[in-house]
């Protein structure tokens, strides 16, 4: 499950959530299996993003997101618990890669 | 730059030709020292748009207020004045931080959301209240940025230099930090004594008298929003964590996992807003 960019979809993509307007009506609920015309109406509307069923956009490589994280705290962490939190972060980010990796993306 | 003209100019942001008509109305309806709940409700009622904005804020997951919410006067009652003042300031604001910070508005967001989840933990009284100081503990950067675009710009680039975070190099622009000009800006809006404390003291949490343990929150969420790296707030790095605030909350190595995991599906719809 995931929010996908309404300028990513494609027919066939199922809705996990009701759309709803800027005045809270309905437009398409739970379940609806996007199609061609669906998808222009939903980009007519302005929508930014929908959820849909499947995993929304891969996450960037895992290797990746880790050396962002040491970049980040590069100067802070020998500072007082920035090296708990770090490893903290570290290990809830590998966690995102458990359960939403290719290999069983449906957890 | 000096201190006064430094905050005349602060203190005239609001007469800025880049900031909307409506924008620049709602701030002086909420500025007010004595306003009403009559006059909110009235001048909200006139802006479908503002109304839609926050209605869809408090009745969304990542606010995490149980039950519904239909109206802006129903949201006073059951938020109180001072939270919906803060939460219509912060609705205003998100569409200037998206334009003066790619970034920001996220940044903001998620520290929102992690102080709400925190504040809830530690039982604090007023989570809601809470999750409105996340949102606008960075005000500052907003008005710096609106009204010195070119000496921000320069200051980000010299971060970046010397490898420090924008913090740290302000006071070489301005004489202060966005800290101390997001709490003139909150007071002048009249604003409660606690939200001017969070935001002026939200890189030194040991100095709120006010509200220091709300102080703490926001600054821990701050450092976690960074550390998972959702948003911008102007640097690449990381601030440390004052050793103060650590003990005050007294979180736990799992109640920061906990806090990290429900907040993570809350980002997801942050990215709605």
């Amino acid at each position: 499950m995931g929010l996908v960019p309404a300028s990513d979809l494609t027919p066939g993509m199922k809705l996990t959530r009701p759309l709803v307007n800027a005045g809270g009506v309905v437009m398409l609920s739970e379940n609806t299996e996007l199609t061609e015309a669906l998808i222009k109406k939903i980009q007519r509307m302005g929508v930014e993003a929908v959820h849909v069923q499947g995993e929304a956009v891969p996450l960037p490589p895992a290797e990746e997101v880790l050396a962002e994280l040491d970049r980040r705290f590069r100067n802070v962490e020998e500072a007082a618990h920035m090296g708990v939190i770090k490893k903290l972060l570290k290990e809830h980010i590998e966690s995102l890669y458990e359960c939403h990796g290719p290999d069983n993306p449906e957890k | 730059m000096d201190l006064i003209t430094l905050k005349n100019r602060v203190e005239g942001v609001h007469n800025l030709a880049t900031i909307p008509g409506v924008a620049r109305r709602l701030l002086e309806i909420v500025g007010k020292p004595s306003v009403s709940l009559g006059e909110i409700a009235d001048f909200v009622s006139h802006d479908p748009a503002l109304t839609t904005k926050v209605l869809k804020m408090v009745n969304s997951p990542i606010y995490g207020f149980p039950g519904r919410i239909s109206s802006v006067n129903q949201a006073v009652l059951l938020l109180g004045l001072g939270v919906v003042r803060g939460l219509l300031v912060g609705v205003t604001v998100f569409e200037l931080m998206q334009q003066v910070m790619m970034g920001l508005r996220e940044h903001s967001l998620g520290c929102a959301i992690v102080s709400r989840i925190i504040a809830r933990k530690k039982a604090l009284k007023d989570p809601e209240e809470t999750f409105v100081f996340g949102l606008l503990h960075d005000i500052g950067k907003v008005v710096l940025l609106l009204q010195f675009p070119q000496e921000y710009s320069k200051a980000m680039e010299l971060a970046r230099q010397r490898d420090v975070t924008v913090y740290e190099v302000e006071g070489d622009f301005f004489s202060t930090t966005h800290a101390t000009v997001g709490a003139w800006i909150a007071e002048q809006w009249s604003f409660p004594q606690s939200i001017i404390d969070v935001i002026g003291y939200h890189h030194k949490p040991q100095l709120s008298k006010v509200a220091p343990l709300e102080t703490a929150v926001v600054h821990f969420s701050d450092i976690l929003i960074r550390g998972r790296g959702f948003g911008f707030a102007g640097d690449s790095g990381v601030p440390a964590l004052h050793p103060s605030a650590w003990k005050l909350l007294g979180l736990s190595e799992a109640d920061i996992r906990e806090i990290l995991k429900e907040a993570e599906d809350l980002l997801e719809e942050a990215a709605e807003f």
